[in-house]
């Protein structure tokens, strides 16, 4: 654009060049005449005042015929050698005194003078005296100055000089501002050029970035599945064997007893995993309780010694630590275990895994609890210990992990305000602490949650809110077992009707539902029957883990026996009570 | 030849004019008395009132006659004419601007028109009794001193004009 208008420009200029120019010549010309007929002007009159003064001075020499006097008044002249001649004459017209340039004697009579030539002015003066005529002057001057004429024609001359100079000059430069226009467009052409090029560049380089990430995405996603997957398989041949099993006839008690308990910790397992992954997804919604570390650790003795293998040998290094820490429990049985399995895999050909406890006083945070477990296996390097609690991130192959056990007890430490320390030596062995939060004793804590027997409930009239057909059957009958009569509902507004017709002691409900969802019934119930509590159940919900359950009890899927039972009994009685 | 005669006649007057035309001392004198005329400023008073001329007079011997009258015809100031009058006292010398003192009898004249505002002239040929104009002969040329406190004091001013063509200007 701007090239284009320069260009423009660059026309116009040689015709306002040429106007300058020619206003100069014309403007020059005009003042030199100006100021020569102005010169001239100046010139006759000056002539004209010298013949005055002459005519005055030498009146009284005139009058009284005294041609001496009258001489030395001429003679004052003479200096002036522009002055040709100067003629002092009588009232007869007889020369009194004069003087010639060319030495000749001034004409001796009026008459004599010869008329003027072209490169002389003349000029007379009346000499008078009293109002009476008594004779004349006349004086001839050079028209003009030799000198002036040659400088007014060197000025002339300076002149064209100039306006050919200040065409050639603004030429010059309008040819030179032509040229860099020139190169100006072409330059920002070639920039255009190369920033089109850059962009289609940077935009081939965000598409393959972002192929790069989907790929990454999805090499993600493949080991994620295929750990899952793999884990799974696992503990669906467990379960699908044992179930095999107990299908079978005429089984004897014992082996009845084992394949049924098989199949519940395969179960148990499995929702370990599944909690994992929705601890790492940081969707898990904790359960706080005051636990002692070192009573949490003896009771995990076997499971860490059967997690690690035979070849492995787990010491127990447990500390005497004054305080309690608030975690959810089974986030620290996993994290736990999942720290002592990685420990396990970085020992192949066997070892001795330590886990040892401790307090320590922190700076900022106060009194913490350390857990530490200790292997002494093969070590990583800096670059592995830098990553291992990124998701996802693994050394084994695929399908051999997830690449999510340390990212669960990164995220169990840090949700649970600790931290997670790694020090690792190549060919040494491996240290990991997870450093947790004293909390105050001031309540006797809660025994760990063993598996019970369920004590004998008094029959109750339950209603269960359930749209999975299959988990509402095994609710069904779980209950049904344990005397309690069931009624079945697929919907929270089908549960509300049944609510509305029938009386109950108790509501069992799923919190996601399609239409109206578990929190929605449970407000609903509390408005219209204030008295009839509400169990909620959930495998996971985004809503409660934002907001909780409204200080409702609430049973996570999947959910065993006893915490079924004792969830639905303290409902009731709390409501009764 | 009659034309001849006359052709040469001619010519010698033509060339021996400026030499016959040489004039006399007296003459000089005769044309230079009306010039002063010009050449000087009377009080108001003494000043020729409406057309009347300025009076030239001569007293005592009169040495110009007629050139006198002659010279005073053409000259004029401003206008005015310049007459010639003539005395032998001073007894009419009122009205007069310009007097020659002529004769012997300078000294007494002179005493005798005092301190009227009167431009007086006297001339070296006579006696070296001074007026304000002195006529002298110098370098064989009629030349003038001039006695200008005199004339100032008399209440006449005399041009500067003059004044430089006097031989000696008494101040």
């Amino acid at each position: 654009m701007s090239g284009r208008s320069a260009w423009r420009g660059g026309r116009l200029a040689p015709n306002a060049i040429f106007a300058i120019a020619l206003l100069i010549l014309v403007g020059g010309v005009g003042v030199i005449f100006q100021s020569n007929s102005t010169y001239a002007r100046a010139r006759a009159e000056q002539t004209q005042s010298f013949a005055d003064i002459l005519a005055a001075s030498t009146a009284a020499a005139v009058d009284f015929e005294d041609p001496a006097a009258a001489q030395q008044a001429v003679n004052a002249y003479r200096v002036n050698k522009q002055i040709r001649l100067i003629g002092i004459y009588n009232r007869d017209g007889k020369l009194i005194a004069g003087y010639d340039r060319s030495g000749e004697p001034p004409p001796s009579t009026i008459a004599g003078i010869p008329p003027p030539v072209d490169s002389e002015m003349r000029v007379n003066s009346p000499i008078t005296q009293s109002g009476q005529h008594i004779g004349m002057v006349y004086l001839d001057v050079d028209r003009d100055m030799r000198f002036r004429a040659i400088a007014r024609y060197l000025l002339l001359f300076g002149l064209f000089l100039l306006a050919a100079l200040v065409v050639a000059t603004l030429g010059l430069a309008q040819a030179q501002l032509s040229r860099a226009n020139r190169e100006l467009a072409d330059r920002a052409e070639a920039l255009a050029q190369s920033n089109a090029l850059l962009e289609e560049q940077m935009e081939e380089r965000a598409k393959a970035e972002e192929q790069l990430r989907q790929s990454q995405k999805m090499q993600a996603l493949g080991q994620l599945t295929g750990g899952i997957a793999h884990d799974f398989n696992n503990l669906l041949t467990v379960i699908q064997g044992s179930a095999d099993m107990l299908c079978r006839p005429n089984l004897e008690e014992p082996k009845r007893l084992r394949f049924a308990q098989a199949i519940v910790q395969a179960a148990s397992n499995a929702a370990a995993l599944t909690s994992q992954l929705l601890a790492f997804a940081r969707r898990q919604p904790l359960k706080p309780e005051k636990v002692d570390v070192n009573s949490v650790i003896e009771e995990m003795g076997d499971l860490i010694s059967r997690t690690v293998g035979e070849r492995i040998e787990v010491v127990r290094e447990l500390g005497h630590v004054q305080c309690r820490i608030e975690v959810d429990r089974p986030q620290l049985q996993s994290a736990i275990l999942n720290i002592a399995s990685n420990a396990r895999d970085a020992m192949p050909g066997g070892g001795t895994l330590t886990i040892s406890t401790a307090t320590v006083r922190t700076d900022g945070a106060g009194m913490m609890v350390e857990i530490r477990i200790a292997d002494n296996g093969t070590g990583m390097d800096a670059e592995t210990a830098d990553r291992i609690f990124e998701p996802f991130f693994t050394t084994k192959g695929t399908g051999k992990g997830t690449g999510l056990g340390l990212s669960q007890v990164y995220g169990f430490a840090s949700q649970s305000g600790g931290d997670v320390r790694v020090e690792s030596d190549q060919g040494k062995g491996t240290r990991l602490s997870l450093i947790l939060p004293c909390v105050q004793v001031d309540e006797p804590t809660s025994e760990p949650s063993r598996e019970r027997i369920p004590a004998d409930q008094p029959p109750a009239s339950i209603l269960v809110v359930e749209d999975n057909e299959h988990v509402g059957a095994f609710a069904e009958a779980l209950l049904s077992e344990l005397g309690h009569k069931v009624t079945r509902a697929s919907s929270g507004e089908e549960a509300l009707e049944l609510a509305r017709a029938h009386r109950f002691d108790v509501v069992l409900s799923d919190v996601v539902m399609p239409g109206m969802g578990g929190l929605k019934l449970a407000q609903v119930l509390r408005e219209e029957q204030p008295q009839l509590p509400v169990v909620l159940a959930t495998g996971y919900s985004q809503e409660i883990s934002e907001t909780g359950s409204g200080g409702r009890p609430l049973i996570l899927k999947p959910y065993r026996l006893a915490t079924l039972s004792e969830a639905l009994a303290s409902a009731i009685q709390m409501e009764r009570g | 030849m009659k034309l001849l005669r006359a052709v040469i006649a001619a010519v010698t007057l033509a060339l021996c004019g400026p030499a016959l035309a040489q004039p006399t001392d007296v003459a000089v004198k005769a044309a230079f008395l009306p010039r002063f005329a010009k050449y000087v400023i009377w009080p108001a008073a003494a000043m020729p009132k409406g057309a009347d001329p300025f009076v030239l007079c001569l007293v005592g011997a009169d040495p110009f006659g007629a050139m006198l009258e002659d010279a005073a015809r053409s000259q004029s100031v401003d206008g005015r004419r310049i007459v010639v009058r003539r005395m032998e006292t001073t007894t009419t010398i009122n009205g007069c601007h310009i007097v020659y003192v002529g004769g012997n009898r300078v000294g007494q004249i002179i005493g005798a028109i005092g301190a009227r505002p009167i431009l007086t002239v006297t001339d070296g040929a006579i006696g070296a009794q001074h007026g304000m104009i002195h006529f002298a002969i110098v370098s064989g040329r009629v030349r003038f001193y001039i006695d200008q406190t005199a004339a100032t004091q008399r209440g006449l001013q005399i041009s500067s004009r003059l004044l430089a063509l006097a031989v000696g200007v008494k101040q």
